[in-house]
C-alpha cells in the first residue's frame, strides 16, 4: 500500500537522567489493525507511548500523522489528531457519573444532562457494552470503569486507542470481553496499540507486533509470521517458559504456620467492611497463593497479619500462639517477614542508603549496637554479603534506594524480609513491574523460603504465578475468602469465576 | 560560594544608601579582628545561636517543625534564674549551676514535649501550635518579671543580677567569651552523634524520611514525636540557661528577642547538619558583631546585616537547586554522548 501509515514514529530518543528510556525508536501504526507492543517490564513500551501523547517530550525524532510531521506538546494535542490513551491507573472522577466523565471538558454553559445520558447510552448500547450512564463511578467494577474509560476515547471519536497493560485488573472473563471489543474495533476502521508483557495476549489479539528491550526495537513482524518461542527469544534474549508447579503432598503432614479465625477489619470512617471473617491454615512449608483482582481486600489482609491495624473481630495464631494482640514490632521479632506490594511507601525510605533500609527492622536489636552506637561496619558488612547475594546491581551498601531500579530495590526488601521472617512471610504482589530476570529470581527465593519449612502467603493478580507456585490457592473477593483449593483442582476458568464474585451456589 | 553572591547583593544594595559597599563590609570584617573582646563576642553572640538552631534541625529531621524555640529559650531562661536566685548562697556556686542546668533540661523538655505530644494525640499542626505556646512563653515571663522574680528595688521588669558564684566561667579573660560556648559546641558535636550513629537518631530520621516505611518496620512514631520535642526543647532552654548564667547574669524583659527565628535561618543555611550548624552559628555571630560596629563607624543602619543573613540564606537555598538541575543535565549529556559512540 502506498499510503502512508496513521502514525508513524521516526527515530524517537528519550532520556531520563541515567537511563535510556527510548533509543532510536521507529515504528508505525496502521487503521482497521491492532499493533502488540510488547516488551517486559522496563522494555520502554509505556515511555514510547506516553511520547506519542504529548505526556513526555522527545530528546530526537519525528512524530508524523497521515505523512504529515506534527508537534505534539500535550495530550491536548494527541486527543486533537484522535489519539487518546488508556493509562493503567484510570483518570476518572470517583464520584462523578459515567456520564458527567465521558463529557468532563467538553460541555460548557447550561446543558441538560439527560440529553447527554441518552448519547452515552447509545454509544455504549452500540458497542456491546453494558453500562448505566447515571451510575456513579465510585460503585463500579473496575472491569465496567475501564468500559467507561474507553467510552470517553470513543465519544471523542478516536481514530487511534493506545492501551496501557488493560488487562492487568480484569478477571480472564474480562479480558475475552474486552480482546473482542478490540477486535471490533478495528474492524470499524479504527487503530489499536495495545501494550502488554504477557505472551498469550499478544497472540490472540495482534495483528501486527512491534518487540522492544531495553530502550531499542528488536522485532517488527505480522503476527502470522511468528509464534510464542520467538517471541520470547525476541524479548528476553531467551526461551521463557511458564513456571510449572511441582506437586508437593508433605506439607499437609506438617503443623499449622500460620493460622486465621474469623478475621475482620471494620473501616471505622466509611463504616464498610475491608476483610470479612477470613479463615485460613497454612501449613509449615506451603504456600498458600490468595488469587483476586487487585482491590479486593487484599492490602487489609496483610494489615491485619501484619499488625500494622487492628483487627475488628477474629483472631491470629502464630504457630498455635494467639498473637492477635501483638504489635507490628512484636510480630516482626516473633518472625514474620512481609514484603508489600507497595514498595516505595512501605517497604524502603528511599532517601536512605542501602545499610539503613536493611537496619529498618532491627534498630530494637542489641545485635547491631556496640557501645550504644551502632555497629556501622558490621552493618556494612551484612549488607554487602546481602548485595553479592542477591546479584543487587547497586554500587555499594552505600547507594541511595532511590537510585536502584525496581527490580533491585525488591530484591533487597527480599534479602531483609528472607532472613527476618524465620516463621511467616507474606509477599503481596512480589513481581509487579519488574523485569523476567528479577522475576525469575523472587520466584527462586520463595521456593527456597518454602523448603525452609516456612509458612508462605503469596498474594498475586498474575495467574500464571498463581498456578505456578501455590499448593493451594484461595481466592478473595470483596473482602472475603470465596473458597480455598488444591492447585490442581483449579483452571483459569473456574478462578476466573470466582474473582468475578461467582461461587459454586450463586453459578 | 553562595554565601558570597548572598553577601555580593547585599552589599549591591548598599550603593542604593550611596555608600561604597567594599569599605563597609571591610569595616564589618575588619573590625572583628580590632580587639580580642570583638572577637571573642563573635563566639558569645553564636552560643545561644547554636542551641535554638540545633533545636529547629533536631526536630526537622523527623519531619516536624518546631517553631517554638523561642519560648523554650525564654523556659529555660526563667528556669535558670529562679533556680540561680533561690539557691545562690545557699550551696557551692558549681552545685548551683549543675542543679539549674539538669532543671533547665527538664522545664524545657517538658514545654517542647507538651507540642509533641499533641501532635502524636491529636495530629495537632505542630508549626502553629509549638508557634504559639512562644507567646505563652512570653507572656509567662513579663509576669514573673513583675511579680515572683521582679528586683527587690521594684523599678523595672528584671530581675535582681545573679551573685558571681553563679556565673558561668569566662574563658578567655577579658572578654565575655564563658563555658557556654564549650557547651555549645558539644551540644552540636553530641547531636550528631545521637542522629546519625544511635539506633534512637536513626529511627528519628527513619520517621522523617519515611514515615510508612517506619511503622510498617514497627517504629512507633508518635513515641518519637514527643522524643523528638522534648529534646528539642530542652536544647532550646539550654540556650536560655547558658545566656542568662553566662553573658546577661539576670534576666530582663525582651531580651535576645530573635534568637528564636534566627536559629530557623541557621539550621536551614546548615541543612541540618549539627556540625555545620557550629559555623553557620559563627557566621551569623560575626555578621551580627561587626553589623553593629559598622553601624556605629559609618552610619549605615546595622540593618542590613539582617539583609545579607536573608539574602545569603535565599542564595545557599538556590544553590542546591541549581546544582541538583545542573547534575540532571550533565547525566542527559553524558547519556547521549555514549549513545552516539
Amino acid at each position: 500500500m502506498s499510503a502512508p501509515p496513521f502514525v508513524e514514529l521516526r527515530h524517537i530518543s528519550k532520556y531520563f537522567a541515567k537511563v535510556i528510556a527510548n533509543q532510536d525508536v521507529s515504528l508505525q501504526i496502521r487503521k482497521g489493525e491492532v499493533l502488540a507492543l510488547l516488551g517486559e517490564n522496563g522494555a520502554g513500551k509505556s515511555t514510547i507511548m506516553k511520547v506519542l501523547y504529548g505526556l513526555y517530550k522527545a530528546e530526537e525524532g519525528q512524530i508524523l500523522i497521515d505523512g504529515e510531521e506534527k508537534v505534539i506538546h500535550t495530550p491536548k494535542d494527541a486527543m486533537k489528531l484522535g489519539i487518546a490513551m488508556i493509562q493503567q491507573h484510570f483518570a476518572l472522577v470517583q464520584a462523578h457519573t459515567v456520564t458527567e466523565n465521558i463529557i468532563l471538558g467538553l460541555v460548557h454553559g447550561r446543558f441538560d444532562i439527560t440529553h447527554y445520558d441518552k448519547i452515552v447510552a447509545e454509544l455504549a448500547a452500540s458497542h456491546g457494552f453494558d453500562v448505566d450512564p447515571t451510575a456513579v463511578v465510585s460503585e463500579l467494577p473496575v472491569g465496567v470503569q475501564q468500559k467507561v474509560e474507553i467510552l470517553k476515547a470513543l465519544y471523542q471519536n478516536a481514530q487511534l486507542l493506545i492501551m496501557d497493560e488493560p488487562t492487568a485488573v480484569l478477571t480472564p472473563q474480562e479480558s475475552d470481553v474486552l480482546m473482542n471489543f478490540v477486535h471490533q474495533n478495528t474492524r470499524a476502521g479504527k487503530a489499536v496499540v495495545f501494550i502488554t508483557h504477557k505472551l498469550r495476549e499478544v497472540m490472540e489479539v495482534a495483528d501486527h507486533i512491534v518487540v522492544m528491550r531495553a530502550g531499542k526495537v528488536v522485532g517488527d513482524l505480522r503476527k502470522e509470521e511468528t509464534n510464542e518461542i520467538e517471541l520470547s527469544k525476541l524479548m528476553v534474549g531467551r526461551e521463557i517458559h511458564d513456571r510449572t508447579y511441582v506437586e508437593d503432598a508433605v506439607f499437609e503432614s506438617q503443623p499449622v504456620g500460620l493460622a486465621l479465625q474469623n478475621v475482620s477489619i471494620r473501616d471505622p470512617k466509611e463504616n464498610i467492611f475491608r476483610i470479612k471473617n477470613i479463615s485460613f491454615q497454612v501449613h509449615k512449608g506451603e504456600i498458600l497463593g490468595i488469587a483476586g483482582v487487585s482491590g479486593n481486600g487484599q492490602s487489609s489482609l496483610c494489615d491485619a497479619i501484619s499488625g500494622y491495624r487492628r483487627l475488628t473481630e477474629g483472631k491470629i495464631l502464630l504457630n498455635g500462639q494467639d498473637i492477635t494482640e501483638q504489635t507490628a514490632r512484636e510480630r516482626i521479632e516473633r518472625g514474620i517477614g512481609y514484603v508489600p506490594s507497595d514498595r516505595q511507601r512501605f517497604g524502603l525510605i528511599l532517601s536512605m542508603k542501602l545499610t539503613e533500609n536493611m537496619f529498618l527492622k532491627s534498630s530494637f536489636e542489641d545485635t547491631w549496637v556496640k557501645h550504644a552506637l551502632i555497629d556501622r561496619k558490621r552493618l556494612d558488612a551484612y549488607t554487602a554479603e546481602k548485595i553479592r547475594a542477591y546479584a543487587v546491581k547497586a554500587t555499594g551498601p552505600d547507594a541511595v534506594a532511590r537510585s536502584l531500579s525496581g527490580g533491585n530495590q525488591q530484591k533487597v526488601i527480599l534479602a531483609r524480609e528472607v532472613d527476618r521472617g524465620s516463621e511467616v512471610i507474606i509477599f503481596d504482589q512480589p513481581t509487579r513491574g519488574l523485569d523476567l530476570g528479577a522475576i525469575e529470581h523472587v520466584h527462586r527465593t520463595i521456593l527456597d523460603e518454602k523448603k525452609k519449612g516456612k509458612a508462605i502467603v503469596m498474594i498475586s493478580t498474575e495467574l500464571s504465578e498463581i498456578f505456578g507456585l501455590s499448593d493451594r490457592i484461595a481466592v478473595i473477593y470483596k473482602g472475603e475468602i470465596l473458597g480455598i483449593y488444591r492447585n490442581h483442582d483449579l483452571d483459569t476458568h473456574k478462578i476466573g469465576l470466582l474473582m468475578a464474585g461467582y461461587t459454586a451456589e450463586t453459578r | 560560594m553562595a554565601v558570597l553572591a548572598g553577601l555580593t547583593v547585599s552589599g549591591l544594595l548598599l550603593l542604593f544608601l550611596g555608600e561604597n559597599p567594599l569599605a563597609a563590609m571591610g569595616t564589618l570584617f575588619g573590625s572583628l579582628f580590632r580587639d580580642s573582646y570583638t572577637f571573642a563576642d563573635v563566639f558569645v553572640k553564636a552560643t545561644p545561636l547554636m542551641f535554638t538552631a540545633l533545636a529547629f534541625a533536631f526536630t526537622f529531621q523527623a519531619n516536624l517543625f518546631n517553631i517554638g524555640a523561642q519560648g523554650q529559650f525564654y523556659i529555660g531562661a526563667m528556669t535558670a534564674v529562679g533556680c540561680s536566685l533561690l539557691l545562690q548562697g545557699k550551696m557551692p556556686g558549681l552545685l548551683v549551676l549543675v542543679i539549674s542546668a539538669v532543671l533547665t533540661i527538664l522545664f524545657g523538655g517538658l514545654w517542647g514535649g507538651l507540642v509533641g505530644w499533641l501532635k502524636a494525640r491529636f495530629n495537632a499542626n505542630e508549626f502553629l501550635v509549638s508557634m504559639m505556646s512562644t507567646y505563652v512563653a512570653l507572656n509567662l515571663m513579663n509576669y514573673l518579671l513583675r511579680t515572683f522574680l521582679m528586683e527587690a528595688k521594684g523599678e523595672y521588669p528584671q530581675t535582681d543580677a545573679l551573685d558571681s558564684a553563679v556565673w558561668l566561667q569566662t574563658i578567655i579573660p577579658g572578654t565575655r567569651l564563658h563555658t557556654g560556648f564549650i557547651l555549645a559546641v558539644l551540644s552540636c558535636i553530641g547531636i550528631w552523634v545521637l542522629l546519625y550513629k544511635t539506633p534512637l537518631g536513626f529511627r528519628i530520621r527513619a520517621v522523617g524520611q519515611g514515615k510508612d516505611a517506619a511503622e510498617m518496620a514497627g517504629i512507633n512514631y508518635k513515641t518519637l514525636y514527643v522524643v523528638a520535642f522534648f529534646v528539642s526543647g530542652a536544647l532550646a532552654a539550654f540556650g536560655g540557661f547558658t545566656e542568662v548564667n553566662g553573658v546577661q547574669h539576670m534576666l530582663v524583659q525582651g531580651f535576645n528577642p530573635d534568637v528564636g527565628v534566627a536559629g530557623i535561618g541557621i539550621a536551614i543555611l546548615a541543612n541540618g547538619n549539627p556540625i555545620g550548624i557550629i559555623f553557620a552559628a559563627i557566621l551569623f555571630g560575626a555578621l551580627k558583631v561587626g553589623g553593629t560596629i559598622m553601624g556605629q563607624l559609618s552610619g549605615i543602619p546595622s540593618s542590613i546585616t539582617e539583609l545579607m543573613l536573608g539574602s545569603v540564606m535565599v542564595f545557599v537555598i538556590l544553590a542546591y537547586y541549581v546544582r541538583e538541575k545542573l547534575e540532571d543535565r550533565r547525566e542527559k549529556t553524558r547519556l547521549k554522548k555514549a549513545v552516539s559512540v
